[in-house]
C-alpha cells in the first residue's frame, strides 16, 4: 500500500479494513509509586504510521517499550498480531524479532562494522548463514544509502549515519513493525533530514511504524494517526489534520503552542 | 668499592632460563585469571544469590589475604591436610591465580556494568538471549575496556612472581639469590635484576597503553 493509496479517504482510518497490529487495551505501567501509563487503549493498523507526541515524561517512550516487552505492563494488555504478548522470555523473543526497534541513541553495536551490525540479527538469531546475512545486510544499507560505509566503525560514523544504519539493523529482521523511540532527538539539526527521509520512504512502502516524535512537522506530513500523551494518558487521537490544525483538546493545544506550531 | 659484574656474565644463560620461568609463570597465571575471573563475574552479576553469595566471599577474601600467605599455605599446609604434593611451579601458579582472578573478576565486572542498558536493550530488541547478549555484546566491548586494568593485573603478577622465590621456584628472583649466594655480589646481581625486571615492565605497559589507544573506539558505544 503507497502513501497516495486511492482507496484512501480521509475519512476512513488507514488499515481500518484488516485486523490491527498492535492494540492496547486499558494499558498501566508503574514504576514504583510513579504512574508512567495510566490506561492506554489505542491501537494501530496495518500499515499505518502512527506518531506519539506529547511532553518529556508523558509515557510515549514506555508505551513503545511495553510494546516489544522490553517493559511488562503493570496491568491491562498489549495484543500483537490478535495474540496477547507472553509473559514468558523465551516468547517474548520470538515476538521481539518481528518488531525492529530504534532507539534514540542508535545503540549501534561499536566493536562490529557497520555491515556486522546490520548482520547480526538474521546471523545470531535467525541462524541465517554469514554470506546471506551479509548480502541481505548490504541491501539495506543500499537502501538507506551507505554501502560506501559498510567497512567502517559505528565511531567514524555521523550520528546521522549511524541512525540509518540503526534503521537497516532493525529492518534486517524484515519485521512486521517498526517502534522509533525518538529516533532524531540525538542528531544535530543538519543530520535529522536524512533521517526523516528514510523513515519517509518506508512509510511509503506500507511498513507499519509507531513513532515516538518531537519533529511536529515529519508527524504532520508523514502519520496516519497521531496520539497525544499527557501524564501517561491519552488526551486526543486522530488524524494528523485534526490534530495539528483543530485540536480538540485544550491539552493538545497547549503543547502544541509551547513547541510554537502554528500549522 | 670496585664493583664486578663477571659473575652475572658466567651465569646469563642461567639467569635467561629464570627470566623465562618467570615470564611463563606470569603469563600462565594472568590467563588463567581471566578465564576464571569472567566465569566469577558473569557468575556474580547474572547468578542467583546461592551462586553470588560464595563468589562474593571467595573475591573479598582473597583480596583480603597476601598472595604470600596463600603460596606458603598451598605448598606446605596444603599437603599435610590432602597428602598431595605439588610441584613449586604448579603450587605457585594455584596461589597467584587464586589471588589475581579475584581481582580479574572485579575488572571483569567493572567492566560489563560500564556499558549502558541501552545495549543490552538493543540486543533484546534484536530478539538475542541473555547469553547471546554477554558473549556477542557485552564481552567484546568490556574486554576492550577492560584492556589497560588487565595490562596491570600482568605488571602486578610478573612482579608478584618473585615472591615464588620463597618456595623455590626457579624463577629469576630465586636464580638471582643462587648467583650471590655463590659470588658473594648482591649490589651487582640484584641491581641488575632490579634493571632486568624494569626493562620488561615499563616498554610492556606503554605498549598496551599504545594499543589501547588504537582499539578504545570499539569499547565506546
Amino acid at each position: 500500500m503507497s502513501a497516495d493509496d486511492p482507496m484512501l479517504t480521509s475519512h476512513q482510518r488507514r488499515g481500518a479494513d484488516l485486523p490491527p497490529v498492535v492494540v492496547y487495551e486499558e494499558v498501566r505501567k508503574l514504576f514504583g509509586d510513579f504512574v508512567a501509563l495510566d490506561g492506554v487503549s489505542i491501537q494501530v493498523n496495518q500499515g499505518e504510521v502512527m506518531c506519539l507526541i506529547g511532553p518529556s515524561g508523558s509515557g510515549k517512550s514506555t508505551l513503545l517499550r511495553c510494546t516489544n516487552a522490553l517493559e511488562v505492563v503493570s496491568s491491562g494488555r498489549v495484543i500483537f498480531e490478535g495474540k496477547p504478548l507472553p509473559s514468558n522470555e523465551t516468547e517474548a523473543r520470538k515476538i521481539r524479532q518481528r518488531m525492529g526497534m530504534v532507539f534514540q541513541n542508535f545503540e549501534l553495536f561499536p566493536h562490529k562494522s557497520t555491515l556486522d551490525n546490520v548482520a547480526i540479527g538474521p546471523i545470531t538469531v535467525l541462524g541465517m548463514k554469514e554470506g546471506d546475512a551479509r548480502a541481505r545486510a548490504m541491501k539495506l544499507l543500499d537502501k538507506v544509502g551507505l554501502t560506501d560505509k559498510a567497512g567502517s566503525f559505528p565511531s567514524s560514523l555521523s550520528g546521522g549515519q549511524q541512525q540509518r544504519v540503526a534503521i537497516a539493523r532493525a529492518l534486517a529482521m524484515e519485521p512486521d513493525v517498526m517502534l522509533f523511540d525518538e529516533p532524531t532527538s540525538a542528531l544535530d539539526p543538519e543530520t535529522i533530514g536524512e533521517v526523516l527521509n528514510v523513515m519517509k520512504q518506508l512509510a511509503e512502502e506500507g511498513m507499519t511504524m509507531i513513532v515516538v516524535t518531537h519533529e511536529m512537522t515529519f508527524a504532520r506530513r508523514v502519520a496516519n494517526w497521531v496520539v497525544v500523551f499527557d501524564h501517561g494518558k491519552v488526551v486526543e487521537q486522530g488524524p494528523p489534520e485534526q490534530i495539528f490544525d483543530a485540536p480538540t483538546c485544550d491539552r493538545t493545544r497547549d503543547f502544541l503552542g509551547h513547541l510554537g506550531w502554528n500549522g | 668499592m670496585e664493583l664486578d659484574f663477571s659473575p652475572l656474565l658466567d651465569s646469563w644463560g642461567y639467569l635467561l632460563g629464570g627470566l623465562g620461568i618467570t615470564v611463563l609463570l606470569a603469563v600462565l597465571t594472568v590467563l588463567c585469571s581471566i578465564v576464571l575471573g569472567m566465569a566469577l563475574s558473569i557468575g556474580r552479576i547474572y547468578g542467583s544469590a546461592w551462586l553470588r553469595i560464595p563468589i562474593v566471599f571467595y573475591i573479598d577474601t582473597q583480596r583480603a589475604i597476601p598472595v604470600f600467605v596463600v603460596l606458603v599455605w598451598i605448598y606446605f599446609a596444603v599437603p599435610i591436610l590432602t597428602g598431595w604434593n605439588f610441584h613449586p611451579f604448579w603450587a605457585a601458579l594455584v596461589a597467584l591465580t587464586l589471588n589475581a582472578s579475584a581481582y580479574a573478576a572485579e575488572i571483569v565486572r567493572a567492566g560489563i556494568e560500564s556499558i549502558r542498558p541501552g545495549q543490552v536493550r538493543a540486543g533484546l530488541a534484536l530478539g538475542m538471549s541473555r547469553a547471546q547478549i554477554v558473549r556477542q555484546v557485552l564481552l567484546p566491548q568490556a574486554l576492550v575496556r577492560m584492556l589497560p586494568s588487565f595490562g596491570s593485573l600482568l605488571t602486578h603478577t610478573i612482579k608478584d612472581t618473585a615472591i615464588a622465590a620463597v618456595i623455590a621456584v626457579p624463577e629469576l628472583m630465586k636464580r638471582a639469590e643462587t648467583v650471590v649466594g655463590q659470588s658473594y655480589r648482591p649490589i651487582e646481581v640484584f641491581t641488575t635484576i632490579m634493571f632486568v625486571y624494569f626493562i620488561i615492565l615499563y616498554p610492556g605497559s606503554r605498549l598496551i597503553e599504545r594499543l589501547y589507544q588504537r582499539v578504545a573506539h570499539l569499547g565506546r558505544s
